[in-house]
Formats: C-alpha cells, sequence, structure tokens
C-alpha cells in the first residue's frame, strides 16, 4: 500500500486583536461621526449631544435624532462628578482583555441627567456604597485612542 | 389566519458535550423527526432556526441552509435564521407560526441549536460581551452577570429582597431538573450551596447563574386543522407577546421594574383570552435567580417588590399558586441560547401529554407560557400553549 505523508504546516499564532474582539470603538474622523467625543475626552470632557430641534438628550452621542430626526444637535458638557446608582465587581467570567484586571468594579452612574455604564478604578466592591461621589478619568489605549472611567473619590 | 399546533419535538442531551455544533444538529434533529410517525424531513417545506451566536462560537454564519442539510430538509417555502440572542429560539418559533398562520407555510420546523463550550472560556465570555451595546457598555466588562447584579443590588435595596429569597429559585429549579433527563445539571442545590458556590459578580454567586451550555432542539408546526393527522395530543399556540425598551444602559425603562415584560403578557392575555390565573405552568426565563422573582411580580402573580417573598410562602412550586419552571429553567437545564424557547416548548407538549416524571408533572395542566427575555432585560417575548383547540 501506498503511504500518506503527513506534512505539518505553519500558521500565525496570533490574529491581531482589533480586527475582531476589541472592545473600545473605533474613534478617529474616518472610522466615526461622532470622533469629536473622543477629541473632547482627550481635553478631560465627557460628552453627549442634545437635539437643538426637540430638546432630547441623546446617549450614546448620535449624528441624527431618534426622537425627531433632525440633524442640528449640540455637544453638552456632562460635567466631572456622578453619583454611583448601582456597583458590582466583576471577579470571574472576564472577557479577553478584561481577563488581567480582575476584579474589577464596574458601576451605573448618574450623572448628567443619564445613567451610564462605567468601569469603576481604585476601588474594591467593598468600599462602595450606592448614591456616593464618583469623578471622571480618561484612559488612554497602548495605540492613542481614549475612553471614560470614573473613580471613587477618597477623603483628603 | 390559521390556528397553528405543534405535533411533536426533540431535543439533545443538554450539557457541556463532547460534541460538535453539528454534532448536537443532527441528534436533535433524530429525535424531532423520531417523534412523530408520519412526517420525513422530506415533508417540511419551511424552516427558522434560532441560532444566537454561531458565528463567534464555530465562526459560522449561514447555518440555516447548514442545519436543512444535514436534517435532510429541502426547504420549498421559508428558510431563515432568526437571532434575539437569548431568545434566538422563541423567534423561530414565532416566525414558524407566523408561517404557518399565514400559509406561507404548511409544514414548518423551528430549530434552534447553541454550541458554547469552546476551548478558551475566556473566548466564549467575550461573545457574551458583545450582547449589551459593545462600544458603550460592553467595554466596561458589562456582560450579563454583573448586570444582572445591579439589577439584584437595586431590587434587594428597593423592596429588601435578600440572596436567600434568590438562592430559593435556585434550589426549586435544580430540584425540578433533577427530574429532566435532559437537563444540564441533575444534583439538588440547596440554599447554603448557592451561598458557597465561588462568587462570580456580587451579589450574585455561581448558582444563582444560568450557566452556558450546549444542546439543540426542534419542534414541528402545522395547521391546527391538520394537527391530529400526526399525534392524538398537539399542542396550540393560543397568543402572544413581545415589548422592547431601550437598549444602551441610559435607555432602558427600569433597572428593578421590566416594563416591557408587562406589556408583553397585557398582550399575551390579550390575544390568547385567558386570564393570569388560569396559566398551570410558566416556563419563565430565569437566566439568574432575580430574574425569576421579578417575573413573577411582571406576570401579576404577585405585588411589585413581592417576589422574594412569593416563593418564601411556596407558591411558585407545583401545587402552589403557578407552577414556575417545572422543566428546571435555565439554572438547571442550562441555557443553550438558540435552543433554550424550543426546549421549553417541548417540556410544555410534553407536559400536556403527561409523558414526564411523576415529581415535576402538573397534573391536567391546560394552559401554560413559555417566556425568554434578551439582552439587559430589555427585550420580552412571551408565546401562550393550551392543550385544547
Amino acid at each position: 500500500m501506498m503511504s500518506v505523508k503527513i506534512n505539518k504546516i505553519k500558521r500565525t499564532d496570533m490574529i491581531r486583536l482589533p480586527n475582531m474582539l476589541d472592545f473600545y470603538p473605533l474613534e478617529d474622523e474616518k472610522s466615526t461621526k461622532i470622533s469629536k467625543f473622543f477629541q473632547n475626552l482627550k481635553e478631560g470632557k465627557l460628552t453627549t449631544t442634545k437635539c437643538k430641534s426637540c430638546g432630547k438628550l441623546l446617549w450614546p452621542p448620535r449624528i441624527i435624532c431618534s426622537e425627531c430626526s433632525s440633524e442640528n444637535l449640540e455637544w453638552i458638557d456632562l460635567g466631572v462628578e456622578g453619583e454611583l446608582y448601582a456597583f458590582t465587581e466583576m471577579k470571574l467570567g472576564a472577557p479577553l482583555g478584561f481577563v488581567e484586571d480582575c476584579p474589577f468594579c464596574i458601576g451605573i452612574v448618574k450623572i448628567g441627567g443619564l445613567l451610564i455604564s462605567t468601569r469603576i478604578d481604585d476601588a474594591r466592591y467593598e468600599d462602595l456604597k450606592i448614591g456616593e461621589k464618583v469623578r471622571l478619568k480618561i484612559v488612554e489605549l497602548e495605540d492613542g485612542r481614549v475612553f471614560y472611567r470614573f473613580y471613587k473619590v477618597r477623603e483628603q | 389566519m390559521r390556528k397553528v399546533a405543534i405535533v411533536g419535538g426533540g431535543a439533545t442531551q443538554c450539557g457541556k458535550r463532547e460534541a460538535s455544533w453539528r454534532d448536537l444538529v443532527q441528534e436533535a434533529g433524530k429525535t424531532l423527526f423520531q417523534s412523530v410517525d408520519n412526517i420525513s424531513p422530506k415533508d417540511v417545506d419551511s424552516l427558522i432556526v434560532g441560532a444566537a451566536q454561531p458565528e463567534r462560537f464555530t465562526f459560522q454564519a449561514h447555518v440555516a441552509p447548514m442545519v436543512a442539510e444535514y436534517l435532510g430538509i429541502a426547504p420549498r417555502k421559508v428558510l431563515a435564521r432568526t437571532e434575539l440572542m437569548c431568545a434566538s429560539g422563541q423567534a423561530a418559533i414565532r416566525y414558524a407560526w407566523a408561517c404557518v398562520a399565514t400559509g406561507m407555510a404548511d409544514i414548518a420546523v423551528a430549530f434552534g441549536v447553541e454550541k458554547m463550550y469552546m476551548p478558551d472560556m475566556a473566548e466564549a465570555q467575550t461573545n457574551m460581551t458583545c450582547v449589551l451595546d459593545r462600544e458603550w457598555d460592553g467595554v466596561n466588562g458589562l456582560s450579563a452577570p454583573p448586570f444582572f447584579a445591579m439589577t439584584a443590588q437595586r431590587h434587594m435595596l428597593e423592596f429588601g429582597t435578600t440572596k436567600e429569597q434568590m438562592a430559593l429559585v435556585s434550589a426549586k429549579n435544580h430540584h425540578y431538573s433533577t427530574m429532566n433527563p435532559i437537563a444540564h445539571f441533575q444534583k439538588e442545590v440547596t440554599v447554603e450551596a448557592v451561598f458557597k458556590s465561588p462568587m462570580i459578580s456580587p451579589p450574585l454567586n455561581l448558582f444563582d447563574c444560568s450557566s452556558m451550555t450546549d444542546g439543540a432542539a426542534g419542534v414541528i408546526l402545522v395547521p391546527a386543522e391538520d394537527a391530529k393527522k400526526y399525534t392524538d395530543a398537539p399542542t396550540y399556540i393560543i397568543g402572544s407577546g413581545q415589548a422592547n425598551i431601550g437598549n444602551v444602559i441610559n435607555g432602558l425603562a427600569s433597572l428593578t421594574e421590566w416594563v416591557p415584560l408587562k406589556m408583553a403578557v397585557e398582550e399575551t392575555l390579550r390575544t390568547a383570552k385567558i386570564t393570569r390565573d388560569e396559566i398551570d405552568i410558566a416556563e419563565v426565563h430565569d437566566c439568574f435567580t432575580i430574574s425569576e422573582l421579578m417575573e413573577y411580580e411582571a406576570f401579576g402573580w404577585c405585588e411589585k417588590g413581592k417576589g422574594g417573598k412569593f416563593i418564601e410562602e411556596g407558591q411558585p412550586y407545583i401545587g402552589g399558586k403557578i407552577a414556575v419552571n417545572p422543566r428546571g429553567g435555565l439554572l438547571g437545564c442550562g441555557h443553550p441560547l438558540g435552543a433554550t424557547a424550543i426546549l421549553q416548548t417541548l417540556d410544555i407538549l410534553q407536559q400536556f401529554r403527561g409523558e414526564v416524571q411523576s415529581g415535576r408533572l402538573v397534573k391536567d395542566a391546560e394552559i401554560a407560557v413559555a417566556h425568554n427575555l434578551s439582552g439587559p432585560a430589555n427585550v420580552h417575548s412571551i408565546i401562550a400553549y393550551s392543550r385544547n383547540p
């Protein structure tokens, strides 16, 4: 009988993360029409869009108002201090890219009339209380993209 | 519009299976066609496949024709795949139902499948973290356990719900699943065991959470007028309701009151022409223990905020006010996303036929509902079933 050969083939070990599984959005003008949000973040400001036609505060930022279809939107500064509405801690079950951060706190923060989810840095679950003040911080990724988080405000 | 009946169905063993996505499809297909004597795959003219994330879990898209090929079905009227995350299977039943009701289809299979165990658990968790708005919520690590953990935290704060009350849900559903041979989990879980299980996302321990599960299931739908040709005991679809409010956290109606579920319940009762007290079996979406407590409230079986007390009083058990999850729920049976709603429906059919183990049989049950929530509980889907035409 003819023998059939087994040949080993070589493949690249890794698929580059941003192509498939990057949780952080693409922020530049070529990738999104709300790149202004990220430019504002780089200046330390958490902002969103508000419709100048119907007055609706929109989160996340839009390019067209989902209430009245107007494109006449303005950027609103949400401020830097929020109130903790709910929180928990990711102890087990983190996705790729966040496994190294475990455990980390996640919260829902009341700010500028919105309820937004966010990482809560510089605290463990036991340190946090509903209703307490949290403050904006900006994190910068290795490629220069930025995102918002909050941290627990501690007495000086 | 024609009335529609389910005349048979089949499912795989659910669990952490040493089997591929394709293996699961074939196993469920075989039991499906064994369940009805005189319907063969070639008689089926339409197929709707509920599958939440085959692209991510098994790197396969365009799955409806693949299921058709493996099952030996050659669809000639309607073929599609439905995705509504945890309610993908219910979406499949809803569209198969609509197709048969309108005459677009005559013999339709609603199928559901999910292969969730992957070599790398973190990759599976990654898939589950793009369910919520990935750029604004998922990016913060917000997958289902932390979301429902915060829901539980607020419910405990606002209504005094306790972890013990939540654990009772897990104990109840695991108890029923010990009597369900295809359930993922076959062991009793005590309240104490829930507290001792690993903390996932406080206040939720591991046994407060339904699991990743591999499984597949299918049911066959035909016009009600034809149903007796295939079985003496069809199950009839009598109504439904579905509602959605918002998606990103800020868009939700409320964290602690599931307004879209209340809307879906009212629509279900209206279309099925039943009252909430006429429901004998409720297969509700207990993805987490807190979910089931909030479902007692939204279905109106108890007052808002009293879900914990409702189970403490023994009401959601067989023999209580309403038999909730006598199948074993998602907590006991596992949660193979696309297959879950099909599994619920199949169990209701078997309950009506008296084919389930006596310890979890709801005697003389005539009306049942199957409920699924999806995403951050912003979407709720319900179908009502009856033993009578």
